[in-house]
C-alpha cells in the first residue's frame, strides 16, 4: 500500500518529535531542515524526498518503540544503513520517518569454533572480515562498496560481490536475524545453526529490501581463508572472446572464486584514475581468481591459462604477489568511481543474463549505445552473468540524462528477453519497480504481496518500493482488519 | 455429479482406491482419499485446485510417497494429487549450468540426464535409489552427505513454477544464478511440505563433475580423539565433499570400522593431485589418533555412502530425528546422547554432519522408553540452541511424539504465510501446524 501523504499539522509534528526524543534522547532525533538533507536520497541521487524526521536508535527495543509509535500514528518508516543502495531503496517516504541503523554498529560476538559472527545491522561489511582475519577467516560477500555499506543493507538487498560465483551471495551466508516487525514485535528467525526447520522465512527477509521489517541483529557465517589464491589477468582483442572464455572455464570443471570482465572504455577510465596496470589497448580484460587448497589451485592455473589462450587471449599475467593481486582488484573495484572522472554523469545498470547469451547481449548493448548516441561502458561479474552497463551522459546537455535513463531501461528489456533478470544485486527499490512486470505477471506480483501482507498488514514499512502499483492486504472473505497479525484467531478452524 | 467425480473428470487419469486395478502402487497416506488424481499437464492441476478451493475439497500433493512420513500426519483430504506424470526434463543449457525439470521426475534420473554433460546436481537425499522425486526433494528440503560441500537444495533452487491453492499458475525466481527481483519465494517453497503450493517445475544451478574421488574412513577408540580430529579437519585447508561422524553402532553396521567407538567418513572430489594432497593433510593433522585409516576408491565406497545417505530412513526404528545445531554442538552431541541415562533403555544410532551442524538420530525401543528418549532429544536440541524434527514415528507413539519441536517466534509468521497463500487450508497445513 502506498501511504498517501497525509497533511499533518505543526502541532502534531512537535508532539511526535517530543515523543521520539522521549524514546531515544535528543541526540538521536534529527528534525532540522539542513540536517535532513543528507538523508534525502541514497546512492541513487536522482530521487530525493525530505523525511519528517530521521531517528538514530541504539537498541532493538528503541527501534521497536519507534515502530510502535509509527503504527499508532500511521507514519510510514524507512530503514536505512549507509545509504549506498543504487535502487532508491532507502529513499524516504513523504511525511515519513527514516530509521537509521548506523549507531547499531557493534560486533556482538565472534565465535570461531562455530564459524559465526553476530553483529548489529549498522556494522560495515569489511569490519566483519577485519574482526576474524587474524584467525584465518573471512566473510565472503564482498560488494565493491564494502568499506562503507552495512550488513543491514546487505541483508536487505541480498548483496553480491566479486567472489560470489563460487561462494554465493548474502543469502548463502546469513544464518539468522533478529528483527523488529512492522507492528513493533521483535522476532528471531534462524540462529547460530547452519540449518533450520520450518518455513524458510529467513530467505524471504534476505533480499526483502527493507519491506518486511527492520533487521536489528544478524548471525553471519564466516569461512576459512583459502590456502592459496591466484589471480590471472587476461587481455583480449574482442570482448566476445573474453565472454567465451568464461563459459569454457566453468564447463571444464573449474569454478573460480570470481571472474570479472571490463571493456576498453572501463579499462581506460581505470587506468586514467588509479593505474591498475591494465593494457590500455585491449578490447577487454578478464580477471580470473582461483582459490582453494594449494594443490588444487596449482593444478588449475595451467588448465585455466590453456583455456584462455584457446579462446584468443593475447596476453595472460599471473599476479606475482599479493600487492599486484590487490592492484588488479583495485582497478575493478574502483571502476564505477573512475567513470565519474571521465564522464560528468553516468547511470549504473544492473541486469542478469544467462552466461551463454553474453556475446549476443553485449552486441545488442553496443547497438543500443550507437542508436542513442551515448557511450556505454561494460564492467561486470561475468561468471554469473551479472552485467553492470554504465551509461555515460552529460547532465548539462538538455535531455541527455533522460536519454541515458531510457537506454538503461532498454538494456533491461534485452536481459529479460534472453531469460535473465532486471536486477542481480542492486534491488528493485524505487527505481526499478516499473520494470518488475517485465519479469512477472500480475498474479505473480500478487503472490509476492501475500508475503508482504503476512509480515506487514498495514503497509507502513518502506512503502512505495518494489511493487509497481499499490497493493492492499485485504483477505478473501475478511475485512481489512478482520484478522490480527499477532495471534491469528480462527486458525483452529482453519487447520 | 459429486464434487469428487467432477474433479476426477478434470485430469487425464484418476484412480478410486478400493476399486481394484493399480492399488499396489498407492502409498500409505495415513488417511483415505476418495480419489487419486494423475494429471499430465500443469493446466489440469490448475483446474483441479481452482475447483477444489471453490468447493472446499482438500487436496494432498505427493509424488509416490517415500517421504510421506515427514511432518505431521494429514488428517483428511478428499483427493491425493500425484505428480508422477509430470516427469520431463524441460531445459538444460550446459554452458549456463542451469536446468529446469518437472517436479515428478525422479532425482536419480535428473542426475543421470545432467551427468551426460559431465554436470552434477549435487543433492543426495535419502530415497534417492527408491525413486525420490524433484518435487519431493524441494518440498522436504532433504539432503544427504554431499550437503557438506554443496548445501541443501535451498542453496541450488533458482526458480519454481507452482500452482497456488486457488489454481493460479505462477513462476517465481528465475533461470539465472543471480537474481534479486522480488522476494525469494522459491526458497520459501523448500521445506514447506506441500502446504503452500503444488510445485510443478523447478530450476536449479548445477555444478561440474569432478574428475577424481577418494573416500577415507578413520576409526577411533574413544570419542575424545574423534572430536579432536573432527575439529582439526574443520579447521584444516581441506574441502571435503562429504564429512560424517558415526557412533559405535553405525560404525559397525555400515561395516566401516567395526569395533571402533567412533568413525569419521570423508570424501574428496577434485583433480587427482589435489585429492592426494588433501588426504595427506588429513593424515598429518590426525596423525597417531585414529586407530585405523582406510582409503577407498569410488567403487569400493559406494555401499558405504548409500548407507550414510539413507540413514535414518532405512532403519526400522521407533522414530528418527534430525537436529539442527551449531557446528560444535553437532560434534559433541554423539557423546551427550551416548552417556545419558535417559537413553539407557533404548537402542540409539546417531550420525553427525558437522559442517552442516546436523545430527541424525534414530531410536528403537518400547513405548514409554521411546517417548522419554524423544523428550530427552527435544530438550537437548533446545539447550544447545538448536531445533528438532521427528519423522517415521511409529503409529502407537504419534500421540506423544509430535513431528515438530518448538518453532519459537517464527510460528505466528509461518501461520500468517500459510493463511495468505491458502486461506481455505486446501493443501493440508497440519503437516506443519500439527498443534492446531
Ligand atoms: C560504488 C558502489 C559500489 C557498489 N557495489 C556493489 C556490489 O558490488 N554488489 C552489490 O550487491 N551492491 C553494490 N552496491 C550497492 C550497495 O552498496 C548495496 O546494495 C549495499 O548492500 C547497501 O548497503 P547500505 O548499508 O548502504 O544500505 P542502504 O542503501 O542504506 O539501504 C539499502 C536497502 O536496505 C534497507 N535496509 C538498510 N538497513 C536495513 C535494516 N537494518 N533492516 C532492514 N532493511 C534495511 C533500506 O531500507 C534499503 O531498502 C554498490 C554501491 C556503490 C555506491
Ligand atoms: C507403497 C509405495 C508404492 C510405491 N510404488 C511406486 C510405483 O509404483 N512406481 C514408482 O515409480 N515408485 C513407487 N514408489 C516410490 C515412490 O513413488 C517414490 O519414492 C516417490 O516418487 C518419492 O516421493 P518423494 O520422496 O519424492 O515425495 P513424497 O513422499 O511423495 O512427498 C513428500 C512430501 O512432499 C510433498 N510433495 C511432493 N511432491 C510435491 C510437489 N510437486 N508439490 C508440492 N508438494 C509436494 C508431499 O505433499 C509430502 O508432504 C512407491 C512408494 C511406496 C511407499
Amino acid at each position: 500500500m502506498d501511504t498517501q501523504a497525509v497533511k499533518r499539522t505543526g502541532r502534531w509534528k512537535s508532539r511526535i518529535a517530543s515523543e521520539l526524543v522521549g524514546i531515544l534522547g535528543a541526540g538521536a532525533v534529527i528534525s532540522a531542515e539542513d540536517e535532513l538533507i543528507a538523508y534525502e536520497s541514497d546512492g541513487l541521487t536522482g530521487y530525493r524526498v525530505k523525511p519528517l524526521f530521521v531517528v538514530l536508535p541504539s537498541t532493538a527495543e528503541e527501534v521497536s518503540q519507534v515502530v510502535g509509535l509509527c503504527n499508532r500514528e500511521k507514519i510510514p518508516f524507512v530503514p536505512r544503513g549507509a545509504g549506498t543502495g543504487l535502487s532508491g531503496g532507502a529513499l524516504p517516504s513523504r511525511e515519513g520517518i527514516v530509521i537509521s541503523l548506523s549507531r547499531m554498529n557493534r560486533i556482538l560476538e565472534v565465535d570461531i569454533p562455530n564459524r559465526v559472527v553476530v553483529v548489529e545491522p549498522g556494522v560495515v561489511n569489511i569490519s566483519v572480515t577485519d574482526a576474524v582475519s587474524a584467525e584465518g577467516f573471512y566473510y565472503a560477500p564482498d560488494p565493491s562498496s564494502q568499506i562503507v555499506c552495512t550488513i543491514g543493507g546487505n541483508v536487505a538487498e541480498n548483496s553480491g560481490g566479486v567472489h560470489c560465483l563460487k561462494y554465493g551471495v548474502t543469502t548463502n551466508h546469513v544464518l539468522g536475524v533478529e528483527m523488529v516487525l512492522p507492528d513493533g514485535a521483535v522476532v528471531m528467525l534462524g540462529g547460530p545453526s547452519p540449518e533450520s526447520l520450518g518455513y524458510d522465512l529467513l530467505s524471504l527477509v534476505v533480499g526483502s529490501e527493507g519491506l518486511l521489517g527492520i533487521v536489528t541483529k544478524v548471525f553471519l557465517r564466516i569461512i576459512k581463508k583459502p590456502q592459496m589464491v591466484k589471480t590471472l589477468l587476461a587481455s583480449f582483442e574482442r570482448i566476445e572472446d573474453a565472454g567465451a572464455s568464461v563459459s569454457a572455464i566453468i564447463s571444464s570443471g573449474v569454478i573460480p572464486a570470481g571472474m570479472e570482465i571490463m571493456d576498453n572504455l572501463s579499462i581506460n577510465a581505470v587506468e586514467t584514475t588509479v593505474g591498475a596496470g591494465y593494457p590500455r589497448d585491449a578490447g577487454a580484460i578478464l580477471l580470473v581468481e582461483l582459490d582453494g587448497p594449494g594443490a588444487e589451485v596449482t593444478a588449475q592455473v595451467p588448465a585455466v591459462s590453456r583455456i584462455l589462450r584457446e579462446n584468443g587471449a593475447i596476453e595472460i599475467k599471473l599476479a606475482a604477489d599479493e600487492n599486484e593481486r590487490q592492484l588488479f582488484w583495485k582497478g575493478r573495484k574502483s571502476a564505477f568511481a573512475a567513470m565519474g572522472k571521465i564522464s560528468p554523469g553516468y547511470y549504473v545498470q544492473d541486469g542478469v543474463i544467462p552466461r551463454s547469451s553474453l556475446a549476443r547481449v553485449l552486441g545488442e548493448i553496443g547497438e543500443l549505445g550507437r542508436r542513442y548516441g551515448l557511450r556505454v561502458a561494460n564492467v561486470f561479474h561475468a561468471g554469473d552473468g551479472n552485467l553492470h552497463p554504465l551509461v555515460l551522459y552529460d547532465p548539462e546537455v538538455e535531455g541527455e540524462s533522460e536519454k541515458a535513463e531510457e537506454l538503461s531501461g532498454e538494456i533491461l528489456r534485452v536481459c529479460v528477453d534472453v531469460g535473465g533478470s532486471i536486477t542481480g544485486e542492486h534491488g528493485v527499490g524505487f527505481d526499478k519497480k516499473r520494470f518488475l512486470s517485465l519479469m512477472f505477471s500480475e498474479q505473480e506480483i500478487d503472490t509476492m504481496n501475500l508475503v508482504r501482507c503476512a509480515f506487514d498488514e498495514e503497509g507502513l514499512c518502506n512503502p512505495g518500493k518494489v511493487f509497481p502499483t499499490p497493493r492492499t492486504c485485504v483477505e478473501p472473505g475478511m475485512g481489512k482488519h478482520g484478522s490480527h497479525n499477532h495471534a491469528p484467531k480462527g486458525m483452529g478452524e482453519l487447520f | 455429479m459429486s464434487h469428487i467425480a467432477e474433479l476426477s473428470r478434470m485430469v487425464s487419469n484418476f484412480h478410486v482406491p478400493g476399486s481394484g486395478g493399480t492399488d499396489s502402487s498407492v502409498p500409505e497416506f495415513g488417511f483415505s482419499p476418495e480419489v487419486i488424481l494423475y494429471p499430465e499437464t500443469v493446466e489440469e492441476i490448475s483446474r483441479v485446485l481452482g475447483f477444489a478451493s471453490q468447493k472446499g475439497i482438500r487436496v494432498f500433493p505427493f509424488a509416490g510417497g517415500t517421504k510421506l512420513s515427514l511432518g505431521s500426519p494429514v488428517r483428511a483430504a478428499g483427493a491425493a494429487l500425484s505428480l508422477k506424470r509430470l516427469d520431463k526434463l524441460l531445459f538444460h543449457e550446459p554452458s549456463d549450468m542451469v536446468s529446469t525439470v518437472q517436479c515428478g521426475m525422479e532425482v536419480r534420473e535428473f542426475q543421470n540426464a545432467v551427468g551426460r554433460e559431465n554436470q552434477l546436481f549435487p543433492v543426495d537425499p535419502p530415497g534417492l535409489s527408491s525413486g525420490a522425486t524433484v518435487g519431493g526433494l524441494v518440498s522436504t528440503n532433504l539432503c544427504g552427505p554431499m550437503s557438506t560441500r554443496y548445501g541443501t537444495c535451498r542453496e541450488l533452487v533458482l526458480g519454481v513454477r507452482a500452482v497456488r491453492a486457488d489454481g493460479e499458475i505462477i513462476n517465481l525466481g528465475g533461470k539465472v544464478v543471480k537474481n534479486v527481483a522480488g522476494y525469494d519465494i522459491p526458497k520459501l517453497m523448500t521445506g514447506s511440505l506441500g502446504t503452500l503450493c503444488v510445485l510443478v517445475e523447478a530450476t536449479f544451478r548445477l555444478y561440474p563433475r569432478q574428475p577424481f574421488s577418494r573416500t577415507l574412513v578413520l576409526g577411533f577408540d574413544d570419542h575424545v580423539s574423534c572430536s579432536r580430529a573432527a575439529r582439526a579437519i574443520l579447521a584444516a585447508d581441506v574441502v571435503p565433499t562429504c564429512f560424517e561422524i558415526l557412533d559405535e553402532r553405525l560404525s559397525s553396521e555400515f561395516s566401516v570400522a567395526p569395533g571402533a567407538k567412533r568413525s569419521i567418513l570423508l570424501r574428496f572430489d577434485s583433480f587427482e593431485e589435489a585429492v592426494v594432497e588433501q588426504i595427506k593433510q588429513v593424515r598429518e593433522i590426525t596423525s597417531g589418533k585414529p586407530a585405523s585409516f582406510v582409503e577407498m576408491g569410488d567403487e569400493d565406497s559406494r555401499e558405504l555412502w548409500d548407507s550414510a545417505r539413507e540413514f535414518p530412513f532405512s532403519s526400522a526404528a521407533s522414530f528418527s530425528s534430525k537436529l539442527t545445531l551449531p557446528v560444535t554442538a553437532s560434534i559433541e552431541i554423539l557423546s551427550d546422547i551416548e552417556s545419558d541415562p535417559a537413553l539407557s533403555g533404548v537402542t540409539v544410532r546417531s550420525l553427525a554432519r558437522p559442517a552442516r551442524g546436523v545430527a541424525l538420530v534414530s531410536v528403537s525401543g518400547e513405548g514409554e522408553e521411546a517417548v522419554i528418549a524423544a523428550g530427552f532429544l527435544e530438550n537437548l536440541a533446545d539447550s544447545l540452541g538448536g531445533r528438532i524434527m521427528f519423522s517415521d514415528v511409529r503409529c502407537e507413539l504419534r500421540e506423544k511424539v509430535k513431528a515438530w519441536g518448538d518453532f519459537g517466534d517464527a510460528l505466528f509468521l509461518m501461520k500468517n504465510i500459510k493463511r495468505r497463500f491458502d486461506p481455505g487450508n486446501i493443501l493440508p497445513g497440519e503437516k506443519i501446524f500439527d498443534a492446531d
